[in-house]
């Protein structure tokens, strides 16, 4: 379990990233934090790994409190999956998924059968893919590779990026659809963030909505689109609603 | 006189050089590269992590790039007291710097952040992230800038020999004192040639590096590839060392019929100055020590000037070297001019024993003093012999001189006082130039230097110096006085050329290297078996 605390975060002083945010994420939820950009979604994600220290409030795992904890310890412990894609260009597909377990000292041939297993996992051939570097693959290639590294040591939390914002539409819903699959399979607890409604609508189980770094709104999709709390949430969730009707109504 | 040697014997003669030098430039440049990426690397790193550092690192890095290589390597013989390879590797140490430190800085910090941050994200340590993420993909900048440095340091080395430093400089150098086009082309030619292929290796060897070619090139044909252009910089150094030891080229021998050899084994250091008699009589002495003692020579010739080798033997860095009374007297004593010859050695012989521990020994003969030259035609037909008789011709006559004479108080200033001279003309000249200058017609005085090959070649004569103007340069050899308590019977040999040089013999022996372009050595060796000093086959 997360439960983060009256967080704020500022970087001058003066303007806040996110002011006095408190969020829990349960045990093998899909909690989606949900706004447009500088809305201070991926700073509260960061902050989770202490990628970013937060200026006040606290974020507790399974009960501890982060700022307790070696950063480098918390983070090898949590998958990260990045926005954008976040592959090492130098390092292999295999060496890639196997870096955390390498940086925990795990040995090569565990390592190289733990790689060969994540691929399977993500759909990637090992015996096509292993030796590859990240250029030489597609997008959506690349960021099967980067869950597939996220999950490597079989981490109970993940924080996901805005991993498939960078994806075409199509690849984008395969791999959706592939992360809703893993999950069922695997149990994890998962921070997801992104500024696609649709796509939160699909992975969360519950929804968080950030606007100008405060928390508008937090419930299950279904709430979010039938009960939204603020003026804000309602809009957000309603203009794609009718561009959608305007778009059936052309079909 | 013999005909000027053509290019393959020429290349035939100094190929077990031409390998050894190269050898040496090779080791010269290594070294330096090398020890330049240990300073370089973590000099940048330094200015990495430590912001304040940067500026700091790259203005006294950069600052050693302006430095003129010559200057350089004079503030260095200077600062370390020693001559050659000590200070030329200092010097391009410093200068290989530049390019290692900016590119790995730039390297360093020109990854993208985003990657920076995932290898945060997914738990690396600051030195994890350094060597795991950042130093490798700054590695291709890190190496581009080896390149840079490894192709400047080849150039620069061949400056090297300036100071007596090994390498293709030697060549050049040597090229340069006696206006030989094909020494300073065999010096030249193979240093591009090198550069060219320390940049080729190099890249070679990044090719093979890079990520992917490793799965590309596979196969046992594309897996050797890989491995003989990774390994490419390391087989050009293994080459110049290998050059450096040993030597497939036979060396050229002068056959010498050795009778009997005196003295205890030993090592000798003859140093000479960077012009052709200084060589000459150098390999004189060379080879009669070699021929008639137990003695190992060893040639330092071609040091650039009089403080050089006078510096190197109080130094104990070499142990002997011709020099000149008039020089000894002026340069190093900054005495007053003694006009009367052996008032002149007695003084210097004196001075030197004193003040520095070393021994004039007995002269050769000759005196390299300036002459008023003119062609011998006019002198004949005005009944010219001394410099007194110009006097009435003067304001006729045009004067081409040498900068430096015209300056000089011994030059043209003191001469026009003595002697109540005025040129119609004077014209500054290069000392190459003048004599072509006289030659064709252009001038009708010069200031020759009186053991100048092209005096007899070009038909001119050297008046008389009748009041004695110019001071006697008689040359002689100095050698180190601990040296020849060790080793008296240098002192017997060399006492075989005493007053056997007059200004006639050095003249045509110059002649010989000057302008049929023959090497120092084999004017040498012709001249002592034609003297029977040393007995031929």
């Amino acid at each position: 379990m997360i439960q983060i605390t009256s967080v704020s975060k500022s970087y001058d002083g003066v303007s806040y990233a996110v002011r006095d945010l408190s969020l829990e994420v349960t045990e093998d939820e899909t909690l989606v934090l949900l706004g447009s950009s500088g809305c201070g979604k991926t700073t509260t994600l960061k902050m989770i790994n202490r990628l970013i220290e937060p200026t006040s409030g606290t974020i507790l795992v399974d009960g501890e409190d982060i700022r307790a904890q070696d950063p480098v310890a918390l983070r090898r412990r949590i998958g990260y999956v990045f926005q954008g894609i976040g592959l090492f260009p130098h390092m292999t597909v295999e060496s890639n998924v196997s870096i955390v377990p390498r940086l925990l000292g795990w040995p090569a041939a565990r390592r190289g059968e733990r790689a060969h297993e994540l691929l399977e996992l993500v759909g990637l051939e090992p015996g096509e893919y292993a030796e590859r570097y990240p250029r030489e693959l597609s997008g959506g290639e690349q960021q099967r590779v980067g869950v597939a590294r996220s999950l490597a040591t079989d981490p109970e939390y993940l924080l996901m990026d805005e991993p498939f914002g960078a994806l075409d539409a199509l690849t984008r819903d395969q791999l959706q659809q592939e992360l809703l699959a893993l999950k069922a399979r695997l149990k994890k607890t998962i921070v997801f963030v992104t500024h696609d409604i649709f796509e939160a609508l699909t992975l969360a189980d519950r929804i968080a909505v950030l606007h100008e770094g405060h928390l508008e709104q937090v419930g299950t999709p279904d709430e979010m689109v039938n009960r939204p709390a603020t003026d804000f949430v309602r809009e957000f969730f309603g203009k794609p609603a009718q561009q959608l009707a305007a778009f059936k109504e052309m079909l | 006189m013999l005909a000027a040697v053509t290019w393959g014997e020429f290349l035939a003669n100094r190929m077990h050089e031409l390998w050894l030098r190269l050898g040496e430039h090779i080791v010269l440049v290594s070294i330096s590269v090398f020890a330049a990426i240990c300073i370089g690397v973590p000099l940048a790193m330094l200015a990495f992590r430590r912001r304040w550092t940067q500026t700091p690192v790259l203005g006294v890095v950069g600052a050693f790039q302006t430095i003129p290589s010559i200057a350089m390597l004079t503030i260095l013989l200077v600062l370390t007291g020693k001559t050659k390879d000590i200070p030329a590797l200092i010097a391009l140490t410093l200068y290989a710097l530049l390019p290692i430190v900016r590119n790995a800085l730039a390297g360093l910090q020109g990854v993208r952040p985003d990657v920076i941050e995932a290898a945060r994200g997914v738990g690396m340590t600051p030195r994890q992230t350094l060597w795991m993420v950042r130093v490798p993909l700054a590695m291709p900048v890190i190496v581009a800038g080896i390149k840079t440095a490894a192709v400047i340091a080849v150039g620069i080395a061949t400056l090297s020999a300036f100071i007596g430093a090994g390498g293709l400089g030697k060549f050049i150098n040597a090229g340069l004192s006696m206006k030989n086009t094909k020494l300073m082309v065999l010096g030249a030619v193979p240093s591009v040639i090198l550069a060219f292929v320390v940049s080729g290796a190099i890249s070679a060897s990044e090719w093979a590096l890079a990520p992917g070619v490793r799965r590309r090139k596979r196969g046992v044909a594309g897996k050797a590839a890989r491995h003989l252009a990774i390994s490419l910089p390391l087989l050009v150094v293994a080459f110049g060392v290998l050059a450096s030891v040993w030597n497939p080229f036979p060396k050229r021998r002068r056959a010498v019929e050795i009778t009997h050899r005196i003295g205890m084994p030993g090592t000798v250091r003859i140093a000479t100055k960077n012009f052709t008699e200084q060589f000459v009589v150098g390999e004189m002495m060379a080879q009669l020590l070699e021929a008639r003692t137990r003695l190992t020579v060893k040639r330092d010739f071609n040091l650039a000037g009089t403080m050089i080798c006078h510096e190197a033997l109080v130094h104990g860095e070499a142990d002997l070297y011709p020099e000149y009374t008039g020089t000894g007297l002026t340069a190093i004593l900054k005495a007053e001019v003694i006009a009367d010859p052996q008032k002149a050695y007695d003084k210097v012989s004196e001075a030197y024993r004193e003040k520095y521990g070393l021994v004039w020994l007995e002269p050769f003969g000759f005196n390299n003093t300036y002459a008023i030259t003119v062609r011998a035609a006019d002198a004949d037909e005005h009944g010219w012999t001394t410099i007194s008789d110009l006097k009435d011709d003067a304001e006729e006559l045009r004067a081409g001189f040498t900068a430096e004479f015209s300056e000089r108080p011994d030059g043209y200033p003191g001469l026009r006082a003595v002697y109540d001279i005025d040129f119609g003309s004077v014209d500054d000249f290069d000392p190459q130039l003048m004599y072509d200058a006289i030659a064709h017609n252009e001038v009708d005085v010069i200031c020759a230097f009186a053991t100048d090959g092209r005096i007899a070649a070009y038909e001119l004569k050297p008046l008389k110096d009748d009041y004695g103007f110019f001071p006697p340069y008689y040359a002689a050899p100095v050698v180190r006085a601990e040296f020849l308590e060790e080793h008296p019977e240098v002192r017997h040999v060399l006492a075989a050329l005493a007053g056997r040089l007059d200004d006639a013999t050095m003249q045509r022996l110059n002649y010989e290297v000057d302008e049929n372009k023959r090497d120092p050595a084999d004017v040498a060796y012709e001249y002592l078996v034609e003297q029977g000093l040393l007995k031929g086959d």
